[in-house]
């Protein structure tokens, strides 16, 4: 029987159970690739709306920096930012450090994500192989950029070997926690189906589990990039010459926070953009998803 | 009411006025003392509790004379400690968290063009030694050799200036170098793995040469004073305004730990206390060998120590660290230092160094 | 993969599950050793076994390990129960109103991708030098993740339970606690799970970058500044395990409340 009709029956089957733990298994049927249904609240919700809030932040700003609330030295006018921003990119001094730090992140990140799928799919799937490197996970993760610095550096140098695969753990440990909790937590249920249905393992581990797993997979691939752009900060504060954390860490060295601000807006608005396009990329792979919200 | 009632609580009224305005007489009188003094020291201060070393601010510290001097006050005295340096410091200053500041040179010019209300008060740690440290197989002899390299300098600190002073007494500029920022603790690292060619620092280099990863091929130990980094102690404008007083106490306790310390006599125990903070006996020992101690622990402006403050702010300038010039002397309150010297007759006990780097009289 | 502790039918592995975390870390213990022993690096960045074991011995009678832990996981965990708490409700405001989420949800966005290392001097001005800017720190660590797990959980939410729930005509408590946040919890708790780890980290980031004081990252950090490695590796072994102990907790109570779900993947 075909898939649909096998969870129609289950559907129909599910007794006492309430409401709540009746879990739809429509989601063991990827190959509908519907659109994402409206949302549940009415959807006055227009584009502009995004607007305010951070408009009014920046009103706050201008005025603690008019009013003194905070001192010159510590919050600088956004005036006096936006002028030392224009500098910077007069000079390519902006461009020359973003290159250099974009390079490094989509590195770094690469590797983490390769590395983070592949242990988080393997610790999903075999249980016996999570035993074994599950603990000494945890543990690794743990531990601070600080604490790996000495063993690091004897091993790679301070080099840009370093400094990627700093950002490469950064990324590594949100993907392959995500990908193996995902895995883990396709419900049991569905799987029960695809039993019913005598799916072989190949179509039980792509009908199945990875749609299934897919959501919490993508969460954590965005956390990794997240988390890669801020790793980005801490390893240039360590041994860099160049590069947007550079600039943050020297700026406040040399106490010239406007240049901090400066690289700390292009750093938001650099990721943002490149959050957003992770989120659009969202869209297209989980588009069969068809959210209650 | 009763009577006895209406005398009860005249009575009971009149006793709350008194006490309301004893007690009104007593923040009057609290008001000349802050319940607190905070002071900040630009280094990370290693241990539980945390301690530092190197200079007689340190010795204070470790002393507890400072927090001896206003118990009777009932001032408390509290230490704050930076690992991020000068830098930090500035920070804490800026948001009004500190009342008095151990620094470096180059980090309070920094601060003061950036517009922050300070005034150096006290002289201390002055004529700390710089090092430069190579692998002990590197090719490298002299500063000379440095040429194209890559060496860690950890810029913003007060070790910054005369570092670039060193080069430039050698033919080189820092752009001359590969220079890469590089903390302590990242510098030592790096140059037991080889990762860099060379290092400027301080006496902590010291550690690598004892652990055979370093050898030691420049120091500004037995040459012009111009190489060595000077520090001093800086309370903001503010808190001199509002109690003139205690300031003065402050830098007196100071001074008086500076001549303590200047003294021959303790020249072990103060070695020993330094030690204290990690930095091994020995090293102090060697750092401070055929100097009297009272060279470097001296409390003093002389012209010296102002005109290498002068020379630091154009540097400064000159270097784009900072972005303003301004009026050392203006800066310099000496008045605190003066008194104090006055009163406990040390005039005369320090050497005062002339501008040239000779001590006066010789 | 059905974690029940009983029945290990389809566990056909040799060595016992309680042993499996042991061997890569006691192997990793086995090749620093041999490291050591047979001078494969002569740098002194490579401390023996048994140096490390002196100096976490002294640590301890001395009381000093016991001191710095007590002050790290102390702000550990008042920070992870602010963010964590702030965190939920701030997620669940994002995941259930469209409007919330136009507003803010950009802003939002935005700030998650700025590292908290900026944050630091306006953390200074308002929470100021000690303890306060730590926990704040640690909490806007925690804060993020959480929010971020919650509204994708909800959001999760699959539209046919809702409108089950509908059909059923739950009430607004009904919803939240019968509907909403039982299907978003699987995502709820890996969030707060990334929180526990961010704050851990957070913890320690927080004493290297703010005002020195008591704590187990002092303890490494120092060891970095006075270049004794083998302080540093008992610093990172310390943390680590700490680290590891505290999600093991996490993983325990998770396990519990979830237990309703039922896995079964790798079972086959």
């Amino acid at each position: 029987m075909s898939a649909q009709q096998a969870v129609l029956e289950l559907r129909s089957s599910a007794s006492s159970a309430s409401a709540a733990t009746l879990l739809t298994t429509s989601a063991a049927a990827p190959v509908l690739a519907q659109k994402p249904r409206t949302r549940f609240y009415s959807s006055w919700s227009p584009r502009w709306l995004a607007l305010p809030f951070p408009l009014f932040l920046l009103l706050l700003w201008y005025a603690a920096a008019q009013f003194e609330w905070v001192a010159p030295q510590v919050l600088p006018s956004p005036q006096s930012v936006l002028l030392t921003f224009v500098d910077l990119v007069a000079s390519g001094e902006m461009f020359d450090n973003l290159k250099i730090s974009l390079l490094r992140v989509l590195l770094g990140f690469g590797v983490g994500l390769a590395g983070g799928l592949l242990l988080g799919v393997a610790m999903g799937l075999s249980p016996v192989f999570k035993d074994y490197v599950y603990p000494l996970f945890k543990a690794f993760s743990q531990v601070p950029v600080l604490g790996w610095l000495p063993l690091l550096m004897l091993l790679v140098g301070i080099d840009e070997a370093l400094k990627i695969i700093l950002i490469s753990k950064a990324a590594l440990v949100p993907i392959a926690l995500n990908t193996y909790k995902g895995i883990e937590n396709v419900p049991a249920r569905y799987v029960e189906v695809a039993r019913v249905l005598k799916f072989s393992r190949w179509q039980l581990l792509t009908r199945v589990i990875f749609p299934a797993a897919l959501p919490p997979i993508w969460n954590g691939v965005r956390y990794g990039f997240t988390h890669a752009w801020l790793a980005l900060v801490v390893v240039e504060l360590l041994a860099s010459s160049e590069g947007l954390g550079y600039m943050i860490v020297f700026g406040r060295q040399l106490f010239q926070l406007d240049v901090v601000m400066a690289a700390v807006v292009v750093v938001g608005a650099v990721g943002y953009v490149l959050d957003r396009g992770l989120a659009r990329v969202e869209i297209v792979l989980l588009g069969w998803r068809r959210s209650g919200f | 009411m009763t009577p006895d009632r209406r005398t009860v609580l005249k009575q009971l009224a009149a006793g709350g006025a008194g006490i309301g305005a004893a007690m009104l007489g007593l923040q009057a009188r609290a008001a000349g003392k802050p319940a607190i003094i905070r002071i900040g020291v630009a280094q990370p201060g290693i241990g539980n509790p945390p301690q530092f070393s190197g200079s007689s601010a340190a010795v204070a510290n470790a002393k507890g004379w400072v927090e001896e001097e206003f118990k009777a006050d009932g001032i408390k005295v509290e230490w704050f400690f930076f690992k991020g340096a000068g830098p930090a410091v500035n920070e804490a200053l800026s948001n009004k968290q500190l009342d008095f500041a151990f620094q470096g040179d180059l980090p309070s010019i920094v601060a003061k063009s950036a517009g922050l209300k300070t005034r150096l008060v006290l002289a201390t740690g002055v004529r700390s030694n710089i090092y430069l440290a190579v692998p002990p197989d590197s090719p490298i002899q002299s500063v000379k050799d440095l040429r194209g390299k890559r060496v860690a300098i950890f810029k913003g600190t007060n070790a910054q200036l005369p570092i670039n002073r060193v080069l430039e007494a050698n033919g080189l500029q820092e752009r001359d170098l590969r220079a890469i920022n590089l903390d302590q603790a990242t510098t030592l690292a790096a140059l037991s793995t080889k990762d860099i060619d060379a290092a400027f620092g301080n006496i902590n280099l010291l550690r690598l040469r004892d652990k055979n990863a370093a050898r030691i091929v420049y120091s500004s130990k037995g040459g012009s004073p111009i190489f060595t980094t000077q520090s001093h102690v800086l309370v903001t404008e503010e808190f001199a305004q509002q109690y003139p007083e205690i300031t003065a106490r402050v830098v007196k306790t100071f001074v008086k730990t500076s001549k303590w310390a200047s003294d021959e006599v303790n020249r072990e125990e103060v070695l020993h206390l330094w030690a204290k903070a990690g930095t091994p006996y020995e090293h102090w020992r060697e750092d401070y060998d055929g100097q009297p101690l009272r060279v470097r622990i001296n409390p003093n402006f002389d012209p010296f120590l102002v005109a290498r403050y002068k020379d630091s702010v154009e540097q400064a300038y000159r270097l784009k660290l900072s972005r303003s010039k301004f009026d050392v002397d203006q800066w310099i309150d000496q008045r605190y230092l003066n008194a104090a010297l006055k009163e406990l007759k040390l005039e005369t006990y320090w050497p005062i160094f002339q501008v040239n780097g000779k001590i006066l009289g010789t | 993969m059905a974690r029940s502790s009983s029945g290990n039918s389809h566990d056909k592995h040799p060595v016992p599950k309680f042993l499996r975390g042991w061997i890569l870390p006691a192997l990793l213990l086995l090749l620093w050793w041999l490291a050591v022993k047979f001078n494969w690096s002569t740098s002194p960045l490579l401390v023996p076994v048994d140096k490390v074991w002196d100096t976490a011995v002294a640590q301890f009678r001395s009381g000093e390990l016991g001191i710095a832990l007590e002050a790290s996981l102390r702000r550990d965990l008042i920070g992870f129960a602010i963010g964590v708490g702030a965190g939920l409700a701030f997620g669940i405001a994002l995941g259930l109103s469209r409007l919330f989420e136009r507003l803010i949800g950009p802003t939002f966005h935005t700030l998650k991708q700025i590292s908290l290392f900026a944050w630091i001097p306006l953390l200074s001005v308002w929470f100021g030098l000690g303890d306060p800017a730590k926990v704040a720190f640690l909490s806007l660590a925690a804060f993020f993740p959480v929010v971020l797990n919650t509204f994708e959980g909800i959001r999760s939410v699959p539209a046919e339970l809702v409108e089950a729930a509908r059909v059923l005509k739950f009430n607004r408590r009904q919803w939240l606690f019968k509907l909403i946040l039982p299907a978003a919890s699987p995502s709820i708790f890996s969030g707060i799970h990334l929180a526990l780890i961010y704050a851990w980290l957070a913890t320690l980031g927080a004493e290297y970058l703010l005002v020195s004081g008591k704590g187990i990252g002092n303890t490494m950090i120092d060891g970095r500044e006075l270049f004794l490695m083998d302080l540093v590796i008992f610093g990172v072994i310390v943390v680590g395990f700490v680290g590891f102990a505290l999600n093991w907790l996490a993983a325990r109570l998770e396990r519990r409340l979830l237990a309703w779900r039922g896995r079964s993947v790798a079972q086959f």
